[in-house]
C-alpha cells in the first residue's frame, strides 16, 4: 500500500515538473522549489512524504493561488496525494505571506492609475490579511473612509488554466475509473477563473448586501467603485476577528452558542432560500465580532446550487420517513435525473450510509423541543471527516453534492472550534418550503 | 579581489553622476548648457518617436532633424549616429532605474529580491512606450561590429556600470561570506538573466504584461536563494 502511494505521488511529482515552467505555473514552481536542495540529502531521507508534503505546505504558502486551492480540493476527492500531504495541505489558508510593496506598488499603478500614495490619503505597504489570490491592505481615502484593498497577485489567470491542465492528466486514471465526476475539474477550473474577476467579486458584493439584509446579524462589506479596477478591488473596512484571534479571547459558550447558531442560520439560509454559497464556509473567510455578529470578507468563490439541487434538498432534509423506503430512493433517482444522470446502486447506498450515520444525528426529523447538536464531539468530527472523504470519492457523485459535502464540512469544521451547541432542525425547518 | 572591489566603487561615483543627469540642477547649468540639453532631449525624443513607428533601420538623420525641428547639420553636433542617440537613450535608461533604487528610501532595508524586482520593473517601466523598438534595438545588437553590441566600447562601459550596480546591491543585501561559491559570477549571470526577461517581456501577451512580473518575482526569489550559501 504504502509503495503504490509512493508511486501516485512520485508520479504526480513528475508529471508536475514536466509541465513546470517558472511563470506559467504555481505547481510547477512550487515542487521545483521543493526539490532544489533535496537532491543532496535525499538518500538519507527516510519520512519523504511527510519532509515533501511539509516542504510542499510552505512552497504553496509562499505562492499561494491555485496550487494551494487546487492542492486542497483536487487531493482531497482525487486521492492522488497521501494522507500525509492531505494533511499539511489542511492546514493552509489565511496565513499566506505577502507580495512585497515594490510589487504591490505596481499592481496600484497599473490598475488605479497612481502611485497608492497618491490615490489614496493613507496606505499600508504590508498586509493585514492573505486572500487567496492576492493580499489585503489597510488604506484611508480621500474622503477620509477606512477600507481594506485587495490587490491580486500578477499574472494569475494564466498560471490556472496551466495548473488546471497539470491536474487533469495526473487525474487521468480517476476519471476513467469515474472515482473522480466528469466535469469536475471544468467546473473547479471555471469556479477559480471566476474567483480572478474582480468586477465579478464587486457585483458579487452587491449582490450579498441586497440579499442578505433579512439577516440583520450579518454585515456584507460596502464596494467603492471609484478605487476598484484591473488588480484592485476596494471595500469598507470590516470589523471583527479572526476565528483563532477570536478565541485566544476566551469568549463564553453563551455567545460561541449564540454565534455558532447564527452562523448555521447563514449557511442554510444562503442553500436554501437564496440556493448561493458566498464562499467556501473556511473559517477564514468569516470576521466574529464580540456582539455576535458575522462580517463576511471573501467573495471571490461564489457558489450557484442548481434547481435540481435545491428541490432535492428541500425534500431530502428533515425526511419524515425511512430514508430506506423506496419513496426516498425515488427522491434521489428523480434528482439524478433531472441532472440527466442515472444514480448507480453504489452512489445510492453511499448515500444512504452517510445519511444514516451523520445527517440523521444532525438533524433529527422530529427532534425533541430545545434540541440543540453539540459540534464539540471531537469522535463525531474526525469520523464526520474521513467519511466524507470517502463519500467524495465514490464513484457517480453530482458535483453538486460534492460541493455541498465540502461546504459543510467546512462549517461543520468551524463548529467544532467554535465548540458551539446548536439547534440545527429547528433553523432549518425555517427555510423548507 | 581589490580590483572588484575598485570597479564597484567607480561605478557608485558613476552611477551617482548617471542620477544628476537625469535630473539636472538649474542653477548650476548654464543658460547655454541649459539650452544644449532641451536641444538634445528633442532629438533623442524625435528619434525614438520614429525608432518606434518606421522602426530602427528605417530612421534617417534627416527625419530625425525634421521631427525635431532644427538643421541636420545640428544634429550632428550632439550625435555622431543614431546609434549613438540609442545608446545615450539607454544610458538614461539605467541612470534612472538606478535613481528609483537609490532614492527611494522604503527600499534601503528591502530584501534582496525586492531591490532587483524595483531596478528591472523600473527599466520595464521606462521602456515601455519604445517597445517595438527595443525589440529592434536587441536584434541590432547581436550584431558583432554594431555599436550597441556587446564589443562596442561605449555599451561595455554602460553594462559594466549597470552590472556594478547590480553587485553592489547584492553585497548589501548578501556579504562576500554567505555568498556561495558561484556568488562572484552573480553579476554576469544577472545579466543573462537581464537580457533573458527582457525578451520575455517583449513577447509577453498577457494583459498589461502581468506575467512577466509574475516572470520577475519568482524567478528573482529562486535566485536569490541559489546565490546563499546553503545553511546545512
Amino acid at each position: 500500500m504504502a509503495s503504490q502511494k509512493n508511486t501516485s505521488m512520485r508520479r504526480a511529482f513528475s508529471m508536475a515538473s514536466m509541465g513546470a515552467d517558472i511563470a506559467g505555473s504555481y505547481l510547477g514552481y512550487a515542487l521545483q522549489r521543493a526539490f532544489l536542495g533535496e537532491t543532496k540529502s535525499r538518500a538519507k531521507l527516510k519520512s519523504t512524504h511527510t519532509r515533501a508534503a511539509r516542504r510542499m505546505r510552505d512552497e504553496m504558502q509562499a505562492l499561494r493561488g491555485t496550487a494551494m486551492k487546487l492542492g486542497q480540493t483536487l487531493s482531497l476527492q482525487t486521492g492522488v496525494l497521501p494522507d500525509e500531504a492531505l494533511a499539511e495541505l489542511a492546514t493552509l489558508q489565511m496565513r499566506a505571506p505577502g507580495m512585497h510593496p515594490s510589487l504591490v506598488r505596481v499592481q496600484i499603478k497599473k490598475s488605479l492609475g497612481g502611485e497608492p500614495e497618491e490615490i489614496f490619503k493613507q496606505f499600508t505597504p504590508e498586509p493585514f490579511a492573505a486572500a487567496s489570490l492576492g493580499q489585503v491592505h489597510h488604506a484611508v481615502t480621500k474622503e477620509g473612509e477606512r477600507v481594506a484593498v485587495k490587490v491580486q497577485y500578477p499574472g494569475i489567470r494564466d498560471s490556472i488554466t496551466n495548473d488546471v491542465k497539470l491536474f487533469r492528466a495526473v487525474s487521468k486514471p480517476a476519471q476513467a475509473s469515474g472515482h473522480l465526476p466528469k466535469g469536475a475539474i471544468d467546473e473547479l477550473e471555471k469556479q477559480f477563473l471566476a474567483e480572478t474577476d474582480y468586477k465579478r467579486e464587486a457585483d458579487n458584493i452587491e449582490f450579498f448586501q441586497r440579499e442578505l439584509a433579512p439577516l440583520s446579524f450579518v454585515r456584507v462589506p460596502k464596494l467603492l467603485r471609484k478605487y476598484s479596477a484591473g488588480k484592485v478591488l476596494t471595500m469598507s473596512l470590516m470589523r471583527g476577528q479572526h476565528l483563532d484571534d477570536f478565541l485566544a479571547k476566551r469568549p463564553s459558550q453563551k455567545l460561541r452558542n449564540e454565534l455558532g447558531t447564527r452562523l448555521f442560520d447563514l449557511f442554510y439560509f444562503q442553500v436554501l432560500s437564496i440556493g448561493t454559497l458566498h464562499a467556501d464556509p473556511h473559517w477564514g473567510n468569516y470576521l466574529f465580532d464580540t456582539d455576535a455578529r458575522i462580517s463576511l470578507v471573501d467573495f471571490g468563490c461564489v457558489k450557484t446550487l442548481s434547481s435540481a439541487t435545491i428541490t432535492y434538498l428541500h425534500e431530502a432534509f428533515l425526511y419524515s420517513g425511512s430514508i430506506h423506503s423506496a419513496d426516498f430512493g425515488r427522491l434521489m433517482e428523480t434528482y439524478y435525473r433531472a441532472e440527466g444522470l442515472k444514480l448507480l446502486p453504489v452512489t445510492r447506498r453511499s448515500l444512504i450510509k452517510f445519511a444514516d450515520n451523520f445527517y440523521r444525528h444532525v438533524y433529527p426529523s422530529d427532534p425533541i423541543e430545545d434540541y440543540r447538536f453539540d459540534f464539540g464531539n471531537k469522535e463525531f468530527l474526525n469520523n464526520y471527516l474521513s467519511e466524507s472523504k470517502n463519500l467524495f470519492r465514490t464513484k457517480g457523485m453530482l458535483a453538486d453534492l460534492i460541493f455541498m459535502a465540502r461546504a459543510e464540512m467546512g462549517l461543520y469544521q468551524t463548529l467544532h472550534r467554535l465548540k458551539a451547541q446548536v439547534p440545527t432542525s429547528q433553523i432549518v425547518r425555517k427555510y423548507l418550503r | 579581489m581589490v580590483t572588484r572591489k575598485k570597479t564597484s566603487k567607480a561605478a557608485t561615483s558613476k552611477s551617482r553622476s548617471v542620477s544628476q543627469q537625469t535630473k539636472p540642477n538649474k542653477r548650476a547649468l548654464g543658460r547655454r548648457a541649459q539650452n544644449k540639453q532641451t536641444i538634445r532631449n528633442r532629438i533623442v525624443k524625435a528619434a525614438l518617436n520614429l525608432f518606434q513607428t518606421k522602426g530602427f533601420d528605417g530612421t534617417t538623420t534627416r527625419a530625425i532633424a525634421r521631427k525635431a525641428g532644427i538643421a541636420e547639420g545640428t544634429v550632428f553636433n550632439y550625435f555622431r549616429t543614431k546609434e549613438d542617440i540609442a545608446l545615450y537613450f539607454f544610458e538614461q535608461e539605467v541612470g534612472h532605474a538606478v535613481a528609483t533604487v537609490r532614492d527611494n528610501p522604503k527600499l534601503r532595508k528591502a530584501p534582496l529580491e525586492e531591490k532587483l524586482f524595483a531596478l528591472v520593473e523600473s527599466q520595464l517601466e521606462y521602456l515601455a512606450p519604445y517597445e517595438r523598438f527595443i525589440g529592434a534595438a536587441l536584434l541590432h545588437a547581436l550584431k558583432p561590429s554594431s555599436p550597441l553590441g556587446p564589443f562596442s566600447h561605449r555599451a561595455m562601459e554602460l553594462r559594466h556600470r549597470y552590472l556594478g550596480f547590480v553587485e553592489e546591491l547584492i553585497e548589501e543585501s548578501i556579504p562576500r561570506h554567505k555568498q556561495n561559491s558561484l556568488g562572484f559570477l552573480a553579476p554576469e549571470v544577472f545579466w543573462i538573466y537581464y537580457l533573458g526577461t527582457l525578451l520575455y517581456w517583449l513577447y509577453d501577451s498577457s494583459e498589461d504584461k502581468q506575467n512577466t512580473l509574475a516572470f520577475l518575482d519568482r524567478s528573482l526569489t529562486i535566485g536569490v536563494t541559489l546565490l546563499k550559501k546553503d545553511k546545512r
